[in-house]
C-alpha cells in the first residue's frame, strides 16, 4: 500500500466518523421531537374520550327522547335499548327479559330479513328498509327501517342500531291513493270517450287510447301540437276560439264540433270541457271529453228526413183524398142536373114509374155524394189536430144541440157537471154530434131517452151516452167500429160515422165500446185521456 | 142600379157552364155571360180592358192554371184586382177557404149536390151582385 493510497483511507474514514455523528446528532433530535408528540397525542385522546363520553351521553338522551322509536341489538338480533316509542310500537319492554327481534317478524319474510341484514353487515348501513312487524299484542304493523352498525375501536361491528317508522297507515293511504289512481286511469283508458288534456296555447299534453281511434292519429303525432290545426276548419275553429275565451274564464260546458280524422274525414264530437288547474289554483290549461256523435248526428238528420217525407206524402195523401173526393162528386153533380132536366123537360110524357125511378137515381146520387163526404172526412180526421185545447164539455154539448136536429118525440138529458177536458174541439164536436145523431137516427120507440154522462175514472174521464133504442147485436160490437161498416141499409147512414168517432177517441188516447139490447138501447162508453202531455205533433204540425 | 151584370165565368165543365146557363134562362135573368174554359183563356178575355165583366164566378179545380193561382195573377194586376171574384167550388176545406179569402174573394159558394139547390144559390148569387154599386173602369 503507497502512502497515497493510506492517505486516501485516512481521509474517507475521516469523513465516515463525522457523518455518523452528524446522523446521530439528528437522530437524537428525532427522538426528543417524538417524545414530546407522544406526550401531545396522549393529551389530545384523552380530550377526545372525554369528548366522546359527553357525546354518546348526549346521544343516549337523544335516542331516548327521540319521538320515533329507536332500537339497538347486538348482532344476534337481542335489543339491548328501546326508547319508549319502540317499546309502545312493539309493546315489548326491554324489562320483559332478552327480547330478540326475529320475534318480531314473520316467517314468510325470512328471505327478505336475511338479505337486508346481509346488506347492513357489508355496507354497515341500511335505508328504508320495509317491513311487517308483529307486535306482542299481535298486530301487524308496517315499518320502515333506518338502520346502522356500530363498530368498537378495531373496527369490528358489534351491534346495530336503528330507527323505526310506522308506516302502517301511509301505506294503507298509499295503497288506497295508488287504487285509486288505476281505477281512474283504467276509466281513463278503457272508456269510449276520448281525452284530450291541452295547455293555455291548445298544445297537446295527453290523449288517451280512445282518443287515438277517434281521431286516427296515435299520442306520438299529437303531443306538443296545436291540437285546433290538425282538427278544425276555419268555421269550427271560430267556434272553438269562443269556448277557449270560456275555458280562460274558469266555465265549463259541452258543445258540438265538426272535425276532421286523420283520414280527413268529417266527424261531428261533443265534446265537454273543463278547465285545468295547477296546484296554485291558475289555469293551465283545458281538459276536454270527447264523444263522437257522429252516427248519432246521420240518425238525426234521417229522421228529420223521414219526418219531413212522412209530413210530405201525409199532405200529399190528404191532398189525394181531397182531389179524389172532388174529383168524383163533379160527375155526381153533373148527372144530378142532368137527371132533374130530363124529368122537367119531360114531366107530361114520362109514366109514374119513370119518375119514381128518377127519384130513386136522384136518392142514390145522395147517398153516393154523401158516402164521398164521410170517406173524405175519415181520411182527414187526424189533420190539423189541436189536442191542446180546454173544451168545456157542458158548452159544447149546449151548442151542439142547437145544431143538430132532434125530433119533438126525443128527449136528450145531458147530465150537468160535465168535466173541461184537453182535446181538439173541432173533433171533439164530430165526435158527440156523430154518436147522438145515430142516437136519434135509430130510435124506435115512441118516446126517445137519450142521456149523456161521465165519470172520473181516474187517469181519463169516461163518459157515456145511452138511448132506448132498437139496439145493437152483440156479434156487431166489433164490427161497426170497421169502416163502411153499416148495420143498416139507410140512405142517411154511410157505416163511416163510427169509424171516425173511435179515430177521433183514440187520437184523445181513449177508448170507446158499448153494452146493447136489442130493441132496449144501447149505451155507448168512451174515455178521453186527462192530463194529456201531447206531444206536438211534428208531422201535422210541421 | 145594375139590371143587368156581365158575368165572366172561368168553369172548365161543360155540363157546370150548361148549368149555368139554364139556370139563368129558366129565372129569366137579364144577365150575360161570357165562358172561359180556364185561366189562360179568361185572362185574355180580360185584355179587352174595354170590355171587362161585372162580376168574375171562378171554379177552383182546373186544369192549366189554377182557381187559386188565377185569382193571385188576378189580384196583382192594377185594374182586374176591382172586379169582385166570388169562388164556385165543390170544396169546403178551410185550407182552401183561407187561402181564397186571404188572397180577396168577394163570395165563396159551394156548388150542391141537387141542382135545384143550385138554382137557388145563383139567383141569389145574382140578386145580390145586382143592388151593388160596382166600379167601372
Amino acid at each position: 500500500m503507497s502512502q497515497h493510497e493510506v492517505e486516501i483511507l485516512k481521509r474517507t474514514l475521516a469523513r465516515e466518523r463525522s457523518a455518523r455523528k452528524q446522523a446521530e446528532e439528528i437522530l437524537e433530535k428525532k427522538s426528543e421531537e417524538l417524545y414530546h408528540l407522544n406526550q401531545k397525542n396522549k393529551k389530545a385522546k384523552d380530550r377526545l374520550e372525554a369528548l366522546l363520553k359527553v357525546k354518546n351521553s348526549e346521544l343516549k338522551g337523544f335516542y331516548e327522547n327521540l319521538v320515533d322509536p329507536y332500537i339497538m341489538m347486538d348482532l344476534s338480533g337481542n335489543a339491548i335499548k328501546m326508547n319508549e316509542a319502540a317499546e309502545k310500537l312493539t309493546a315489548y319492554q326491554l324489562s320483559d327479559g332478552v327480547l330478540n327481534l326475529m320475534k318480531l317478524t314473520l316467517p314468510e319474510d325470512i328471505d327478505y330479513i336475511s338479505n337486508s341484514f346481509k346488506t347492513l353487515y357489508e355496507t354497515g348501513r341500511i335505508v328504508d328498509f320495509e317491513i311487517k312487524i308483529k307486535t306482542k299484542t299481535s298486530k301487524i304493523k308496517l315499518v320502515q327501517i333506518n338502520a346502522s352498525i356500530i363498530y368498537d375501536e378495531h373496527n369490528k361491528p358489534i351491534a346495530a342500531q336503528g330507527i323505526l317508522r310506522d308506516i302502517t297507515l301511509n301505506k294503507l293511504y298509499e295503497r288506497k291513493l295508488e287504487a285509486e289512481k288505476q281505477k281512474y286511469s283504467s276509466i281513463i283508458a278503457n272508456m269510449n270517450l276520448g281525452l284530450l288534456e291541452v295547455d293555455n296555447d291548445d298544445k297537446v299534453l295527453f290523449v288517451n287510447q280512445s282518443f287515438e281511434e277517434m281521431s286516427g292519429f296515435s299520442s306520438k303525432e299529437l303531443l306538443g301540437k296545436v291540437a285546433s290545426s290538425i282538427f278544425l276548419k276555419d268555421e269550427s275553429k271560430e267556434k272553438l276560439a269562443i269556448e277557449h275565451e270560456k275555458r280562460k274564464k274558469g266555465s265549463s260546458n259541452s258543445y258540438e264540433l265538426q272535425v276532421f280524422t286523420k283520414t280527413g274525414e268529417p266527424r261531428f264530437w261533443l265534446i265537454s270541457g273543463a278547465p285545468n288547474y295547477n296546484l296554485k289554483g291558475e289555469i293551465t290549461g283545458s281538459i276536454g271529453v270527447h264523444l263522437d256523435i257522429t252516427n248519432l248526428k246521420k240518425l238525426e238528420k234521417q229522421k228529420e228526413e223521414l219526418l219531413e217525407e212522412l209530413a210530405k206524402s201525409n199532405e200529399s195523401l190528404e191532398e189525394y183524398a181531397h182531389v179524389v173526393s172532388h174529383d168524383l162528386k163533379s160527375p155526381l153533380r153533373s148527372i144530378n142536373a142532368l137527371v132533374s132536366w130530363i124529368k122537367e123537360d119531360n114531366l107530361e110524357n114520362l109514366d109514374e114509374l119513370s119518375i119514381q125511378n128518377i127519384v130513386m137515381i136522384e136518392k142514390t146520387l145522395e147517398k153516393m155524394e154523401l158516402l164521398i163526404s164521410d170517406v173524405l172526412e175519415y181520411s182527414r180526421v187526424g189533420a190539423d189536430l189541436h189536442l191542446d185545447q180546454k173544451i168545456n164539455i157542458n158548452h159544447l154539448l149546449k151548442d151542439l144541440l142547437e145544431v143538430i136536429y132532434v125530433p119533438a118525440n126525443i128527449h136528450v138529458s145531458v147530465e150537468n157537471n160535465l168535466p173541461i177536458v184537453l182535446g181538439d174541439k173541432v173533433k171533439l164536436e164530430q165526435l158527440f154530434q156523430n154518436l147522438l145523431s145515430n142516437a136519434i137516427k135509430f130510435c124506435d120507440k115512441e118516446k126517445g131517452e137519450i142521456k149523456v154522462s161521465c165519470v172520473d175514472v181516474g187517469t181519463h174521464f169516461q163518459f157515456a151516452i145511452s138511448d132506448n133504442g132498437m139496439g145493437i147485436e152483440k156479434q156487431y160490437f166489433e164490427k161497426i167500429f170497421k169502416i163502411f161498416h153499416s148495420l143498416n141499409e139507410r140512405k142517411d147512414s154511410s157505416g163511416i160515422g163510427l169509424s171516425i168517432v173511435k179515430k177521433i177517441v183514440e187520437l184523445h188516447h181513449g177508448n170507446i165500446w158499448l153494452e146493447s139490447k136489442v130493441g132496449e138501447g144501447t149505451i155507448f162508453y168512451f174515455t178521453i185521456k186527462k192530463e194529456n202531455s201531447y206531444e206536438k205533433n211534428a208531422i201535422n204540425k210541421k | 142600379m145594375n139590371t143587368f151584370l156581365k158575368i165572366l165565368l172561368i168553369e172548365d165543365d161543360a155540363i157546370e157552364v150548361m148549368k149555368f146557363n139554364r139556370a139563368i134562362s129558366s129565372l129569366s135573368l137579364p144577365h150575360k155571360m161570357v165562358n172561359a174554359g180556364n185561366g189562360e183563356e179568361a185572362l185574355k178575355i180580360l185584355e179587352q180592358k174595354d170590355r171587362l165583366p161585372d162580376i168574375i164566378l171562378l171554379d177552383l179545380n182546373m186544369p192549366k192554371i189554377n182557381g187559386i193561382e188565377f185569382l193571385s195573377i188576378l189580384k196583382n194586376d192594377s185594374d182586374l184586382r176591382y172586379i169582385p171574384t166570388i169562388i164556385l167550388s165543390t170544396s169546403n176545406n178551410q185550407k182552401d177557404l183561407l187561402e181564397c179569402y186571404k188572397i180577396g174573394v168577394a163570395g165563396y159558394v159551394l156548388k150542391p149536390l141537387k141542382y135545384e139547390e143550385y138554382v137557388s144559390k145563383i139567383e141569389k148569387l145574382l140578386s145580390y151582385w145586382s143592388i151593388n154599386q160596382l166600379i167601372t173602369i
